[in-house]
């Protein structure tokens, strides 16, 4: 993958992730249409942080950033510190799609390491509406993994 | 009862002498070219000129569709709701578009065949689980069923998304049993009180009643059921199965949301109704949460095992707890229905929750 050099998180490696969950179109378009807006904040050691963003519209992907969460207003967004990101993400590239412990949702359901924060209850739940394809983008995108963009649709492959 | 048969009409037809009153004398809008958007013509494309005006109260009780030129005589089916206050939602649109495109089949999306032996104690917490969750989503098709003949046809657009909600029930119903006997369990126990919430959601009296205790209140708590259950699955597949269930679920819970904060905005003075079915609703929720046949195998799911679940204590199933109640919270609020500080419910369960108390202005 193009991207696999790229560091984390750059604007160069949210566009590897893109591009690699969106390789098998047809595979995005079986989960169906979402539209969100999609924060992803990463705390560094010294508390400073970064902000990306993607962009689910229809069957369209799009990554967004560097940039700030005031510009751009997000729905519901996702932070943790860097670490986690990274832990989250080399785990998905060594191993394929993420497992409980390393999945969006498990990351986040405690609030330790993520934590998700909305504007109101309608962002929060359309994190869980649309989380099968949220967790599909890394599972497929992140630069060097091999896993299948969607278990939906797989059957029993 | 006389239909009306004309049979003068069939005679004359028959010698080419049509009729044509429905081609060229109709009072409906012609002209109409609806455009497709990216993902194809949804309903929001169709929302235009006067078939995308939905009336505050329908003129009549028929099945005629909105906006077609409809005869005098047509009968009266009797609709029971007909003020568009009582089942709208301003998401109804996208989330039928949403529910249409994201279906999925419990028999060919799963990966049966990667199912792995669990320990016997976790099989039968997930199968215990299983049991709970077939039992109670059939409620979720059965409540918007038993309404869905008695909304008015000039709000279809609610009905079509009950009817996505019917499908999505049966097939957690169906994917949950499915569960339960594919890994060597089997269905366990279901219980009286849980019986008795969905026994409330069925008898309710009034749809806002129904829709309060159902998408709000039981389906919330699901929903964090279901997030919980992807969260601590023990292997891919329940993971799929819980995830899958959860997009669903969210949906349902969306457009309760927002469909109570629409009634609201139009009639405030209903607030006082709302609280009255949540307060009894919360009584039997509190129940649930004491009810073992439901924390315990979650509590077991999470610690990993009946021995690390008694060692965890409370602590296994406060997580759980918490995103309940606080969701719940932040629900009513955006739907304009302040629970903070009435919540029927126990300081054991509030216990932790950001703003479950409401704060003492000095």
């Amino acid at each position: 993958m193009s991207g696999a050099a790229a560091p984390f998180p750059s604007a160069d490696w949210f566009d590897a992730l893109v591009l690699g969950a969106t390789a098998d179109q047809a595979a995005i378009e079986r989960l169906g249409t979402a539209e969100l807006r999609f924060g992803m904040e990463f705390v560094l050691a010294d508390g400073s942080d970064a902000f990306y963003g993607l962009v689910l519209d229809g069957y369209d992907i799009d990554a967004v950033g560097p940039t700030t969460e005031e510009a751009f207003g997000p729905e519901v967004v996702i932070s943790g510190p860097l670490a986690a990101w990274e832990e989250m993400t080399g785990w998905i590239a060594a191993n394929g799609p993420a497992d409980s412990a390393h999945s969006l949702n498990g990351l986040s359901i405690a609030g330790i390491p993520f934590v998700i924060r909305a504007p109101d209850a309608m962002g929060s739940d359309k994190f869980y509406r649309f989380m099968g394809t949220l967790q599909a983008v890394f599972d497929a995108g992140v630069p060097g993994a091999s896993g299948a963009a969607t278990p939906v649709g797989a059957g029993q492959a | 009862m006389s239909l009306g048969l004309d049979l003068s009409y069939l005679e004359r037809s028959a010698r080419g002498e049509f009729d044509l009153g429905w081609l060229r004398d109709t009072d409906s809008e012609w002209g109409v070219r609806a455009v497709p958007s990216k993902t194809g013509l949804t309903l929001r494309d169709i929302e235009i000129g006067s078939y995308g005006k939905v009336p505050d109260h329908a003129p009549l009780r028929t099945m005629a569709p909105r906006g077609s030129d409809v005869e005098p005589d047509v009968p009266d089916m009797g609709y029971t709701i007909n003020d568009k206050s009582e089942v709208w939602a301003d998401n109804l649109l996208d989330l039928y578009e949403e529910a249409v495109s994201r279906q999925w089949s419990a028999t060919r999306d799963i990966a049966w065949s990667q199912l792995v032996p669990l320990d016997p104690d976790v099989e039968h917490a997930m199968c215990q689980l299983a049991t709970v969750l077939s039992e109670v989503e059939m409620v979720a098709a059965d409540f918007p069923a038993k309404w869905l003949w008695r909304i008015n046809h000039d709000f279809v657009e609610a009905k079509m998304f009950l009817c996505t909600q019917v499908m999505d029930e049966a097939r957690h119903t169906e994917v949950f049993r499915k569960r339960a006997l594919a890994n060597g369990g089997g269905l366990g126990r279901a219980t009286a009180v849980v019986e008795r919430f969905l026994q409330l959601i069925l008898d309710a009296e009034s749809y806002d009643e129904g829709s309060a205790l159902m998408h709000l209140l039981g389906e919330g708590i699901v929903l964090s059921l279901f997030r919980a259950g992807a969260a601590l699955s023990p292997s891919p597949v329940e993971q799929q199965i819980f995830r899958l269930c959860m997009q669903d679920e969210a949906r349902h819970v969306a457009y309760g949301t927002m469909h109570l904060r629409y009634r609201l905005e139009r009639d405030p003075s209903v607030a006082e109704d709302f609280h009255a079915y949540l307060d009894q609703g919360e009584e039997i929720i509190a129940m649930i949460f004491s009810t073992p046949e439901i924390v315990e195998p979650t509590a077991i799911l999470a610690a990993g095992s009946v021995e690390a679940a008694c060692e965890l204590g409370a602590a296994a199933g406060d997580v759980l707890r918490r995103q309940i109640v606080g969701d719940y919270l932040k629900r009513c609020a955006h739907a304009g229905l302040d629970r903070r500080g009435r919540l029927h419910l126990p300081d054991a369960i509030i216990e932790g929750v950001p703003g479950a108390v409401a704060e003492v202005v000095a």
